[in-house]
């Protein structure tokens, strides 16, 4: 079920990102996209009635039913590289700002 | 010598040039020029990486294709960063991290570490774009660049999901394996090949282009349209070639996204009336018929191929991006008979342009020739039929844009490209014509390059 989640928020990304004519709210979309995809990998290594896959005292063995790690440690590079390519746009729309004085694009005229 | 060191390395110095600032051009210079030297001394093999084999751990993959494609890019990142770093200072780091990022890109066997170094060098491009002082269009790089990675991410995240694993061989090996159908796979596939297609410029997914490459400097002109361009073609055919399976629908699909490419690549820069958007118009064409030809199955003539233009590419973007700059406009009307007092850039430029046509003598030739006398022999009409036709505009452009370049009656533009680029211009257009002659490394290069392993060796 989590999937139709993921999916519906990437999809909300992309109407967002085809949509919206302001540079922040651009960068806003980009970043429920990045939210969807996110959750849409962790999905991916879900268990149903999984445990954290960590040796515990209680979980000692790989009987147990541990879920997938390996999703988790992408998503963990996922949203660091995401962080990173938000910073980069924020700055860009700073620089946009003071070239145009707006950060809607119907406004700046040229391009 | 281990190949992990062509990433470390420059990661290394891009953390110590924020310290030094001063020293980070000669940092850079440093770097990128060892790292060209030590290529030849790297061992080949599978490297592992954070001690679990390979499968499971991320691995690098050293073999002839990664060497012939980390030798080609890090020669033109040195020839780039040489030849504009001193006007573009602040920028050492940037250009530190992007070595890193392209060397990882080019020797990674694992689908996600290739995710990370599309971004690493990504984000790079976009820093090193923003010199274009177009900020609007780099942050409409950034948006697309950023949009396709995320759908490669969700096709190998898919193909995970499917096949439990993302290392390049170990997935062929699975996929293969395990009887699944073509349609199956073709939905991951698809999205990353349309990911990867944002970067290398395929038609309906490169708006960013124009922005950037039509408004390039001598630093961001070469480095996008050259070196990045290589890089993500020698991806493009790593992944073709061991990774991907087109079939049927799918190869349709991707065959026209393909032919999309080239015609409205060759019909746009027919059209154009600036210089550089000639050339980047022409760069989306060039940059198909790679992907084009790596995806019928030519690894070595792709390899060629995509080495061959990049350093053409470099050649014209740098010749023009200077001229563009001295004269300040680059209009082609602006820009006649450039070439009257630089006969020597002048005809570096003419040989470039033509090896890209593939007339006979030039490098280019030897390549095109191959490949479209194994198509014709394949009888695969359609694709011939398109590369030749692809040709015939490119040949009547260059030819119209060499013409105004070399000849002005009264008051020719003057340029004045300097000694390096002079230099460097001629160098490479001798190596054109030596190639272009003597053929035979070139065909033995391609058929080692045939046998190589699936994605590397596990």
């Amino acid at each position: 079920m989590i999937q139709f989640a993921a999916i519906i928020l990437m999809m909300l990304g992309l109407y967002g990102l085809l949509t919206q004519r302001n540079v922040i709210k651009i960068i806003i979309s980009l970043n429920v996209l990045e939210i969807g995809l996110n959750l849409f990998i962790i999905s991916v290594g879900y268990v149903d009635g999984g445990i954290a896959p960590i040796f515990t005292g209680v979980a000692s063995t790989n009987a147990v039913n541990f879920v997938d790690p390996l999703p988790q440690a992408l998503v963990l590079t996922a949203i660091v590289i995401g962080v990173g390519t938000t910073a980069l746009g924020l700055a860009l729309a700073k620089n946009i700002y003071q070239k145009y004085g707006t950060f809607e694009l119907d406004e700046m005229g040229e391009e | 010598m281990s190949a992990v060191l062509l990433i470390a390395v420059p990661l290394l110095a891009a953390f110590l040039s924020i310290l030094y600032k001063k020293a980070a051009p000669y940092l850079l210079l440093a770097v990128s020029f060892a790292a060209v030297l030590l290529l030849n001394y790297v061992d080949f093999g599978t490297i592992t990486i954070g001690g679990f084999a390979a499968p499971y751990g991320i691995s690098l993959v050293f073999d002839s294709f990664s060497k012939v494609a980390l030798t080609v890019v890090n020669i033109l990142f040195f020839l780039v960063s040489i030849i504009s770093i001193w006007n573009y200072k602040k920028l050492g780091t940037v250009l530190l991290v992007a070595l890193a990022g392209l060397n990882g890109l080019l020797l990674t066997g694992d689908l996600f570490n290739l995710f990370v170094f599309i971004e690493v060098s990504g984000i790079a491009a976009y820093i090193i774009t923003t010199t274009n002082k177009k900020p609007l269009a780099t942050f409409n790089y950034l948006v697309l660049g950023t949009v396709g990675s995320s759908l490669y991410l969700l096709g190998l995240i898919i193909l995970y999901a499917m096949f439990g694993t993302l290392n390049m061989a170990d997935l062929s090996l699975e996929i293969a394996g395990s009887g699944a159908s073509n349609l199956v796979t073709a939905f991951p596939f698809l999205l990353m090949f349309i990911g990867l297609g944002v970067e290398a410029k395929l038609l309906p997914f490169n708006s960013w282009v124009k922005g950037i490459l039509g408004n390039s400097n001598t630093l961001s002109g070469p480095m996008i349209a050259a070196v990045y361009a290589s890089a993500m073609a020698f991806v493009f055919g790593r992944l073709l070639t061991s990774v991907f399976v087109f079939s049927d629908q799918l190869m349709l699909i991707v065959s026209i996204v393909i032919i999309f490419s080239i015609t409205a690549g060759e019909a746009m820069a027919y059209a154009s009336t600036k210089a550089r958007e000639i050339l980047l118009f022409s760069s989306i064409a060039q940059a198909a018929i790679v992907v084009l030809v790596f995806a019928l199955g030519f690894t070595g003539f792709g390899a060629i191929l995509a080495a061959v233009n990049g350093f053409s590419k470099l050649v014209l973007f740098l010749v023009i991006n200077h001229a563009t700059e001295e004269v300040g406009s680059d209009e082609v009307e602006e820009l006649k008979g450039i070439f009257i007092e630089n006969k020597l850039v002048g005809a570096g430029f003419t040989v470039a342009t033509l090896s890209i046509l593939g007339l006979p003598l030039f490098v280019g030739f030897v390549v095109k020739m191959n490949v479209l006398k194994s198509l014709f022999m394949a009888d695969k009409l359609i694709f011939p039929a398109v590369i030749l036709l692809a040709s015939v505009v490119e040949g009547v452009y260059f030819v119209k844009l060499l013409v105004k370049l070399w000849y002005k009656k009264d008051a020719p533009a003057s340029v004045s490209f300097g000694l390096p680029i002079a230099y460097l211009v001629t160098v490479i257009a001798v190596l054109l014509i030596i190639f272009g002659l003597y053929t035979a490394p070139l065909t033995d290069l391609a058929s080692d390059l045939v046998n190589i392993t699936q994605g590397g060796l596990l």
